[in-house]
C-alpha cells in the first residue's frame, strides 16, 4: 500500500515539472513573438547588472584633459621666425632674431601691422594696438610673448 | 641761432595724427576680414585692403588722406554691417 501511494506521488510530481516547463517555454515564445524589444531591454539590463557587479575596490577612476604643449622661450622664438620666414616681403636669409622690421628688412608700418596680425593667428590671443605699434624685432615680439602667456624659461 | 632740432624728415602733429588714423583704420579691416567665412573671400579681401593702402602710401595732401580716410572707414562699416547681416 505504501508503495504505492509514494508511487503515485512521484508520478504526480514529474507530470507537474513536464506542466510547468510547457508553460515557460510557451511564454517565452509568446513574449518574442508579440514584443521584439522585451528581449532587447532584457539583455541591456542584464549587461547593467552585469557592470554593477563590478567589485568596486577593482574600480580606478581617472579623467583626461587636454591642454596645449607647454610653451618655453625656444619654441616662441621658433615659431615666430617661422612666421615671418612665412612673409612674402622678408628675404629669409637676412632674418635674424635682432633684426629690425623697418631698418634691416626694408618694411613699412603697413607690413608691421600684418605681421602683429599673424602673430596673433599663430599665438590665439589679441594684442592691443598699442602695444602692437611698440613691436619693432623678433626679439620683441619673443619676449612679449613671453609676458603675456607667463613663460619664464 | 634759431635752427630747428627736428630731424628733417619729422612729421608735423597733423600728419603723425593722420598715420596713426591710417594705421589703426588698417587694423581694423584686418580684424574684420578675419570674421569672414571663406578663405578666398577672406584673402581677395585682404589683398585688396593691402593693395589700395599701398597704392596711395606716398600720397602727402592732407586733405586727399582726409578724403580717402573717410571712403575706407565708409567701406569698413559697410563690411561689418554686411558681416552682421551674414550672421558671423
Amino acid at each position: 500500500m505504501a508503495s504505492r501511494a509514494l508511487a503515485q506521488c512521484v508520478r504526480s510530481l514529474a507530470r507537474a515539472s513536464a506542466r510547468l516547463n510547457e508553460g515557460r517555454t510557451a511564454c517565452v515564445l509568446l513574449a518574442a513573438a508579440q514584443r521584439p524589444l522585451s528581449s532587447w531591454t532584457c539583455n541591456q539590463r542584464t549587461s547593467r547588472t552585469e557592470l554593477l557587479r563590478i567589485p568596486s575596490p577593482s574600480v580606478h577612476l581617472c579623467r583626461h584633459y587636454s591642454d596645449a604643449p607647454p610653451l618655453t622661450l625656444d619654441d616662441i622664438q621658433e615659431r615666430v621666425l617661422y612666421v615671418l620666414k612665412l612673409y612674402d616681403k622678408i628675404n629669409p636669409d637676412v632674418l635674424k632674431s635682432t633684426s629690425h622690421f623697418m631698418k634691416d628688412l626694408g618694411l613699412d608700418s603697413l607690413d608691421q601691422v600684418e605681421i602683429i596680425m599673424a602673430m596673433e593667428d599663430e599665438f590665439g590671443f589679441e594684442i592691443p594696438d598699442g602695444d602692437g605699434e611698440k613691436l619693432m624685432t623678433p626679439e620683441e615680439i619673443v619676449t612679449y610673448i613671453a609676458d603675456k602667456k607667463d613663460v619664464y624659461e | 641761432m634759431a635752427v630747428s632740432r627736428l630731424p628733417p624728415a619729422a612729421l608735423s602733429l597733423k600728419q603723425f595724427l593722420q598715420r596713426q588714423k591710417v594705421l589703426c583704420l588698417y587694423r581694423d579691416l584686418q580684424r574684420t576680414i578675419r570674421r569672414v567665412p571663406h578663405e578666398s573671400d577672406r584673402k581677395y579681401l585682404r589683398d585688396w585692403a593691402r593693395d589700395e593702402f599701398r597704392r596711395n602710401k606716398s600720397n602727402t595732401d592732407q586733405d586727399a588722406i582726409r578724403m580717402m580716410i573717410s571712403q575706407a572707414h565708409n567701406h569698413l562699416e559697410e563690411l561689418r554691417r554686411s558681416l552682421a547681416l551674414a550672421g558671423c
